[in-house]
C-alpha cells in the first residue's frame, strides 16, 4: 500500500545539469512526484507507475529500492518538496489522471492526486534555501525543506499528502447589500470588497465612490437593494480593463475622449480616404480584421498580462498568450490562429532589486532574473503546446520595469471571408439561442482579475488572482470550433472568457440579442463550495461561450464530447434587454442591460504639462570607435535574442518564410513573415515596436517614433503599404495624474497625426493604465516605481509576391546606401546610456520626407534592385551596418564622409527615424537613383566580402574583424 | 493510395503533413484518435499511417508517453498489424516519440520499449535546422537520398538506448538518419549540429523491415523551397529536402 508514486530519471536531465551548473553543485536530483488522495494497493501501483514512467530511462522508487536507488547518485542531507498550493491548475495531473481512466477504465473511482518536484540535494542548509527560493513561487506553490532522512521515513510510512481545496461547507442564501451608508463605508466596499458576515472582505472591487453611488441612485429608482452579485458584476463590467473609463473620458477639451477622438478616429478618417475592402472588423471585435486576400480575411490582436506576471511569470505569461489566442477564436465566427507574438519590457535581469510589498522586508517582490525566465518560458510552453507558431518578438531591459514587467502577447488569426454564403465576421446571438460553455471547468482561479489589474500593485492586492493556462485543454476545444463546427455554421456567435469571466462575455453578447437569462447552478466546477459570484466571475481559462440555436444544440454538445471537451448549456439569450442571473432558482441579479454597460459615471479628466525630466549630461568615454560598437553589440537592448527565437516554435504549420534569425550569421530580425495559405503566394509581414526611453523627453515624438518603425519595418521587409494596418497598446503609469495624462494624451494625438499621414489603420489596441509598484526596499523605505509610458504599435501587413520579401544579407560588390537623412539625435538613445552624451535632440519623424524614402523603396523593391535592405532603428547606422555584416558573413568598408556638422559619432549611432540601410548591385545604381532623386539617399559603402568591417575617416582605417563583432553580438545576457 | 493523419489531443502538425502527401500524389484524412478507436477497422483502407508533430497531452508524464498508453490500450493489435503489412508508417518528432514509446521501432523485442527519449542535453527547447545523413538504405522512405537539410524543434529528442540493444540496432540497420556537421562528418554529439545529445548522432530509426520509421526532424516543414532559411541568396528547386521523403512513399506504392 502507498500513496506516492515517484519517479526519476536514470541519466541526468537537462534540467539537472542546468541546475547542477547554476548552484555549483554535483549531487542533485530531481524526482516527479505524484501523491495520491488514496492508498494504492500493490497491483493498482505496478498498473499506474507503469502508465506514466518509462521503462528505459526511469526508474520507478518504491519502499523496497528507494535506499538503493537513491544512495547509488549520492550522499544526499535535504530535501526540497515543491507542490502546487490547493486550487491552482496543475496540468500534469490533469494528464496522469486522464492516463489513468483512459487506460484502467471502471476500476477507479474517484480520487485526487497532485504533481510534485521533489528535489534531492547535498549540501549546506543555507545553500539549499536559496536553489528552493529559485526554483518555486510562493504565491503558487508550497515549498518544503526537510532532512533527507525524513523523506526516507515518509517514503515508507506513506507520509506524503496531498492538500485539497477545503471550502467551509456553506449554503448559499441570497445576500443584499445596504448601500445607504456613509461615503467612507461606501468607499471601503470599493476598495476592500463586500463584507461577509464575519466581517471579513472579499477584496477589491476597484469602484471608486462615483461608480458605488451611480449603483445606489439605480437601485433606489428601482426600489429595492442590490444583490452581491450584482455588485459584483458591475465591478466587473465597469473596470477598468473592461471599459478602458480614461480613454474614453472627456479629457480637457476633448469630449468624446481620446480614443474615439484620435485612434478610433483616425482609422475612421482613414476609411473614408481609401474607399477599399482593406478594413473588414474593427474595434467591435475581439481581434481586428483585415483583407488577406478575396476569399480570406486575417485578423490581429495584442493584448498585456502585466500585474499576473508580476506575480507568477510562467503563470502569468502562458495565460496571456493561450488568453489571447481565444481572442482569435472569438473573432468573427472563430479564426484559426496562426502566428503569436511576444515583447517583454523587464528590469535588468543582473540586478537585485530588493523590492518588498509590505513593511519590515515583507511581502517581496520575486528577483528579476526569475521573473524574466518565467515570462520566458511561460509563453514558450503556451506557443509550442498549441502548435501555432510565435515567430515575432523582442525584449526590452530597463530599471523603471522593476515594479512590474509588461508582458504583451498577440496572435494573428485565419477565416474564411464568407461561411456557407454567410459573412463570416459577422455574428449575432439570437433570442432562442442556447448559452454553451465549452472548455475546462470552473474554480476560484483569478477572481477580481479584471477590477485588480485596474489597480496599482499594493499590499492589498489580492493573490488569488492569478491563472495558469493550460494549452492543451484549449488546443482540444479550438480544434473542435475550427475544424467541426465553425464551417457547418453550427452556432450563431461566440466569444472567449477572459477577464470578468461568464458576466463579462455573455454581458457583451448578449448585446447581439436583448438579454440573457443564465443558471448557475449548471456550471461545472473544479471543486465544490464557490459563492455564485465566485462562478459568475471567475476567470479559470480555457472557455469560449456560444450561442447556439436549440436545434443545433444537440449535435454540438456530441461533438465537443468526442473530442474529450466538456461543454454544458448554461443558460439562454432573449429579446428583453434584461440580464438576469438565478442559482438554484432564484433569481440573484437583474439588471437592465442598459445600465449594466452604460450606466458607469463617465470621467472627467485633466492634463497638466509634466516637468521634463532631462537627461544627465553624461561626458563620453575616450574610447575607439571600434570598441563603442562592441560595447553597443554587446548591451542588453542590441544583444541578439537567439536563445528565445530557438526555444519557441516559428516554424510549426510550415508557414514560416522570413524566420527570427537571418543570414548564416544569424541576426535577430525586425520583421518576420508567414505564408499562411499552401495555394496563394502572399505572405504576412510581422513587426513591432515601442520606445519606451523617449517617452520621458517628448512622448509625441516617441509615438510618432513607435508607429514610424513598426510601419518601416514593414516595407522594409517588403509589405504593400496599402495593406499594412497597427495596433496600440498602451501601458501608462499613474494614470490619476494630470502629467501622466498630459503625456497620454499627446501619444494618442501623435497616433492620430502619424497614421492618418501614413493612411494605416488602427483596428485593434488595448490600454493597461496603471503599471506601478508602491512598496519598500530594503530599508524599509516607501517606494514608488513606476514604469515608463510604453506604447506598443505591432504592425501587420500583406506582402503580395514571394519575390518582394527582402533579405538583410549583401552580396559582394554591392553598394551599401542609407536612405533617409541623418541628423544629430543622440538624445535618449543606446549610445548616450552606454557612452555618454554631449548635446543632441530627441528623434522626431517628419512624416512627409519619411514617406518619400518608403515610396521609393517600395518601387525600387518591386522592380528588384534592392539586394539587402535592413531598417536603421537602436544604436544606428553603425549597428545596422554590424548586423548586415554578421548576417551574411560578408565584409563591408564604410566611408566616413560626413554632411551637415555632424560628426562620426552622431553619424554612425544618432537614432534618427525612418532610415534604411540597403545594398544594390553596381550595375543597378543609375536606376536606383533616378527612383530615389525625390527622397535623401547616401552611399556610404560596399561590401567587400572580406572578413572585417572597415571604417575610413579621411586616411584613418578603423577594422575589426566580423567574427569579434559577432561574439560581441552573440553574448549571453547576464542572469539568463 | 491513402493516407491516415492522426490527430487529437495536442497532435498539431496534421494539416502541413497531410498537405505534402496530397501534393505527391496521396488522398487523405485526418482522423481523430477517438473516432480511430471507435472504428479501427477504417485502417484498412489507407496504405500509410502518419502520426504527425505536435504536443499529445502536453508532453506530460514524457513526450509521447500518454498517446502511446492510449494506443497500446486501444489500437495496438491493429497498428501492430498494419506494420506487418506492406504498408507504411512515419511519425515525425511527436509521432516519433509515440512510436518509440509503442515499441514499434526499432521492435527488435516486441511489445515493450526498447528505446527511450529524452531531454535535449541542453535543457531547452531546440527549434532549430539541421543537416543528417541516411545511415543506410534499409527504409523505404529513404530510398536514394544521401543527406538532408531539415528543421528540429523539441525538448525531448535524444536517443536513450542501452549498450547492448544499440549493438543490434547497428548489426541490423536500423539507424536511419544521424545528425551531420557543415563538413558532412557526423556530428559526434557537438552542439549545434547535433541538437539534442543524441547517442551516435541518431535522428531516426527504424524497424526490421524498414517500413515504419521514426524521426525526430520535420521533413513536411522543409517542403518547399520558401520554408529553407536564407532561401532568398540560394538557387533552389520548387521544392525542399523534405519532399523527398514523401515521394519516396509515393514511389513505394507505384
Amino acid at each position: 500500500m502507498t500513496n506516492t508514486i515517484q519517479i526519476l530519471s536514470i541519466e541526468k536531465t537537462g534540467k539537472e545539469n542546468s541546475l547542477r551548473k547554476e548552484y555549483n553543485n554535483k549531487s542533485i536530483k530531481i524526482i516527479d512526484g505524484y501523491f495520491f488522495s488514496t492508498n494504492l494497493d500493490d497491483q493498482k501501483f505496478t498498473k499506474i507507475s507503469k502508465l506514466i514512467s518509462n521503462d528505459v530511462s526511469q526508474t520507478i522508487l518504491t519502499k523496497k529500492n528507494v535506499n538503493n536507488v537513491l544512495s547509488s547518485y549520492s550522499n544526499f542531507n535535504w530535501v526540497v518538496e515543491i507542490k502546487f498550493l490547493p486550487g491552482v491548475t496543475d496540468n500534469i495531473a490533469t494528464t496522469v489522471k486522464e492516463i489513468i481512466k483512459d487506460n484502467l477504465k471502471s476500476s477507479f473511482k474517484s480520487f485526487e492526486l497532485g504533481s510534485t518536484k521533489i528535489i534531492l540535494i547535498k549540501g549546506r542548509k543555507e545553500d539549499i534555501t536559496k536553489i528552493s527560493k529559485n526554483e518555486a513561487n510562493p504565491l503558487i506553490q508550497t515549498i518544503k525543506i526537510y532532512p533527507f532522512k525524513k523523506y526516507l521515513n515518509n517514503f515508507k510510512k506513506n507520509q506524503f499528502k496531498i492538500e485539497k481545496v477545503k471550502l467551509p461547507k456553506k449554503k448559499y442564501s441570497k445576500k443584499e447589500i445596504n448601500l445607504d451608508i456613509s461615503d467612507h463605508q461606501l468607499s471601503l466596499i470599493g476598495k476592500l470588497g463586500i463584507e461577509e458576515n464575519d466581517k471579513s472582505r472579499r477584496g477589491t472591487l476597484g469602484l471608486d465612490l462615483e461608480s458605488l453611488k451611480a449603483i445606489r441612485n439605480y437601485f433606489s429608482t428601482i426600489k429595492r437593494k442590490p444583490t452581491d452579485v450584482e455588485i459584483e458584476t458591475l465591478a466587473q463590467t465597469w473596470s477598468e480593463h473592461c471599459k478602458h473609463k480614461i480613454f474614453s473620458a472627456k479629457i480637457d477639451d476633448i469630449h468624446e475622449g481620446i480614443f474615439k477622438k484620435y485612434i478610433k478616429g483616425a482609422t475612421e478618417k482613414i476609411i473614408q480616404l481609401r474607399k477599399d475592402n482593406f478594413c473588414v472588423s474593427l474595434f467591435t471585435d475581439n481581434a481586428g480584421g483585415i483583407e488577406f486576400n478575396k476569399d480570406w480575411i486575417i485578423c490581429h490582436k495584442v493584448e498585456t498580462h502585466n500585474t499576473p506576471s508580476a506575480l507568477d511569470p510562467f503563470g502569468g505569461a502562458i495565460t496571456g498568450i493561450v488568453g489571447v489566442n481565444r481572442d482569435c477564436l472569438g473573432f468573427g465566427k472563430g479564426a484559426k490562429p496562426i502566428a503569436n507574438t511576444y515583447a517583454y519590457y523587464l528590469a535588468d535581469p543582473n540586478k537585485n532589486y530588493q523590492l518588498y510589498r509590505q513593511k519590515n522586508n515583507k511581502d517581496p517582490m520575486l528577483p528579476a532574473n526569475f521573473i524574466a525566465k518565467g515570462i520566458i518560458s511561460g509563453v514558450r510552453v503556451g506557443g509550442n503546446c498549441s502548435g501555432i507558431p510565435t515567430p515575432q518578438g523582442n525584449v526590452y531591459f530597463d530599471d523603471r520595469f522593476a515594479g512590474k514587467p509588461l508582458v504583451f502577447c498577440g496572435t494573428v488569426g485565419i477565416i474564411p471571408k464568407k461561411i456557407k454564403g454567410k459573412l463570416s465576421h459577422k455574428k449575432k446571438a439570437n433570442p432562442g439561442d442556447i448559452i454553451l460553455m465549452a472548455g475546462g471547468r470552473v474554480g476560484k482561479d483569478g477572481i477580481h482579475g479584471a477590477t485588480f489589474s485596474s489597480e496599482e500593485l499594493d499590499p492589498n492586492s489580492p493573490v488569488s488572482a492569478v491563472q495558469i493556462g493550460d494549452p492543451i485543454t484549449q488546443k482540444k476545444m479550438s480544434d473542435v470550433i475550427i475544424r467541426e463546427l465553425r464551417d457547418e455554421n453550427l452556432y450563431s456567435s461566440i466569444t472567449d472568457n477572459g477577464a470578468g469571466g461568464l458576466s463579462s462575455s455573455i454581458g457583451e453578447m448578449a448585446k447581439e440579442s436583448g438579454g440573457f437569462i443564465v443558471n448557475l447552478e449548471k456550471i461545472p466546477l473544479k471543486y465544490k463550495g464557490l459563492y455564485p459570484w465566485e462562478i459568475w466571475v471567475s476567470e479559470s481559462q480555457e472557455r469560449m461561450t456560444l450561442a447556439v440555436p436549440p436545434q443545433n444544440v444537440k449535435k454540438v454538445i456530441k461533438i465537443f464530447n468526442a473530442r474529450g471537451v466538456e461543454a454544458t448549456i448554461i443558460g439562454k439569450f432573449i429579446k428583453k434587454e434584461k440580464a438576469i442571473v438565478k442559482y438554484n432558482k432564484t433569481e440573484i441579479l437583474n439588471l437592465d442591460m442598459e445600465f449594466l454597460h452604460e450606466g458607469y459615471p463617465k470621467l472627467n479628466l485633466k492634463t497638466s504639462f509634466p516637468k521634463i525630466k532631462k537627461e544627465k549630461k553624461k561626458i563620453i568615454k575616450k574610447s575607439s570607435l571600434i570598441n563603442k560598437l562592441h560595447k553597443l553589440l554587446s548591451s542588453p537592448n542590441i544583444v541578439s535574442k537567439e536563445f528565445i527565437a530557438t526555444q519557441y516554435d516559428h516554424e510549426v504549420q510550415a508557414t514560416s518564410i522570413i524566420k527570427p534569425l537571418q543570414g548564416e550569421g544569424r541576426v535577430f530580425g525586425n520583421a518576420t513573415a508567414i505564408k499562411p495559405l499552401f495555394y496563394d503566394e502572399k505572405s504576412i509581414a510581422l513587426s513591432q515596436a515601442a520606445y519606451p526611453q523617449y517617452a520621458e523627453t517628448n512622448p509625441y515624438d516617441m509615438a510618432g517614433c513607435s508607429i514610424d518603425t513598426a510601419y518601416k519595418n514593414l516595407i522594409v521587409s517588403g509589405a504593400n503599404s496599402k495593406k499594412i494596418a497597427i495596433l496600440d497598446n498602451f501601458c501608462w503609469c499613474s494614470s490619476d495624474e494630470p502629467d501622466r495624462l498630459y503625456q497620454l494624451k499627446e501619444a494618442a494625438k501623435a497616433c492620430y497625426d502619424y497614421a492618418v499621414a501614413y493612411q494605416t489603420p488602427f483596428i485593434s489596441g488595448k490600454d493597461s493604465m496603471f503599471n506601478d509598484f508602491k512598496g519598500f526596499d530594503k530599508t524599509g523605505k516607501s517606494v514608488k516605481i513606476s514604469i515608463p509610458p510604453t506604447l506598443l504599435i505591432s504592425s501587420i501587413g500583406v506582402v503580395d509576391k514571394i519575390s518582394h520579401l527582402t533579405k538583410i544579407t549583401p552580396d559582394d560588390g554591392d553598394i551599401l546606401l542609407v536612405l533617409g537623412a541623418t541628423r544629430n539625435e543622440l538624445q535618449d538613445s543606446v549610445y548616450s546610456k552606454i557612452i555618454g552624451y554631449e548635446k543632441s535632440k530627441n528623434p522626431v519623424v517628419n512624416s512627409k520626407d519619411t514617406l518619400r524614402t518608403y515610396r521609393n523603396f517600395e518601387k525600387a523593391n518591386k522592380l528588384g534592385i534592392i539586394n539587402s535592405a535592413i531598417g536603421i532603428d537602436l544604436g544606428g547606422i553603425g549597428i545596422a551596418v554590424a548586423k548586415m555584416a554578421i548576417s551574411s558573413k560578408k565584409g563591408l568598408t564604410i566611408d566616413l564622409k560626413l554632411k551637415n556638422k555632424i560628426s562620426v559619432d552622431q553619424f554612425l549611432f544618432s537614432e534618427t527615424q525612418s532610415r534604411i540601410l540597403v545594398s544594390i548591385k553596381k550595375n543597378n545604381l543609375a536606376n536606383f537613383k533616378k527612383i530615389f532623386k525625390t527622397s535623401d539617399c547616401t552611399i556610404i559603402g560596399k561590401c567587400t566580402g572580406s572578413d572585417v568591417i572597415e571604417f575610413k575617416d579621411n586616411k584613418k582605417i578603423m577594422r575589426s574583424k566580423i567574427s569579434d563583432f559577432a561574439k560581441s553580438y552573440k553574448q549571453n545576457i547576464k542572469g539568463l | 493510395m491513402n493516407v491516415l493523419v492522426l490527430s487529437g489531443y495536442g497532435i498539431n502538425c496534421e494539416n502541413e503533413t497531410l498537405h505534402a502527401f496530397e501534393v505527391v500524389g496521396f488522398k487523405g484524412k485526418i482522423i481523430h484518435i477517438n473516432d480511430l478507436i471507435q472504428n479501427p477497422k477504417q485502417l484498412n483502407n489507407y496504405q500509410v499511417f502518419a502520426i504527425p508533430g505536435g504536443f499529445s497531452y502536453g508532453d506530460d508524464t514524457g513526450s509521447g508517453n500518454a498517446m502511446a498508453k492510449k494506443i497500446m490500450t486501444n489500437l495496438y493489435d491493429q497498428l501492430t498489424d498494419f506494420s506487418l503489412k506492406d504498408k507504411l508508417i512515419i511519425g515525425i518528432c511527436n509521432g516519433c516519440q509515440i512510436l518509440i514509446n509503442l515499441g514499434l521501432v526499432p521492435s527488435l523485442n516486441k511489445k515493450d520499449p526498447e528505446v527511450a527519449l529524452i531531454e535535449n542535453k541542453s535543457g531547452n527547447y531546440e527549434c532549430r535546422w539541421v543537416d543528417v545523413k541516411v545511415s543506410n538504405n534499409k527504409s523505404p522512405w529513404l530510398e536514394n537520398i544521401s543527406t538532408l537539410n531539415l528543421p528540429v524543434a523539441h525538448q525531448e529528442g535524444q536517443f536513450l538506448i542501452p549498450i547492448n540493444l544499440l549493438k543490434s540496432i547497428k548489426a541490423n540497420n536500423l539507424i536511419s538518419l544521424q545528425y551531420i556537421d557543415h563538413h558532412k562528418k557526423l556530428a559526434k554529439g557537438q552542439f549545434p549540429f547535433n541538437p539534442n545529445g543524441s547517442k551516435d548522432d541518431i535522428a531516426a530509426l527504424t524497424n526490421q523491415n524498414g517500413n515504419v520509421l521514426a524521426m525526430m526532424p520535420h521533413p513536411e516543414r522543409a517542403f518547399y523551397h520558401y520554408h529553407i532559411p536564407n532561401w532568398q541568396s540560394k538557387t533552389l528547386k520548387k521544392f525542399g529536402d523534405g519532399y523527398k521523403i514523401f515521394m519516396n512513399a509515393k514511389k513505394f506504392f507505384a
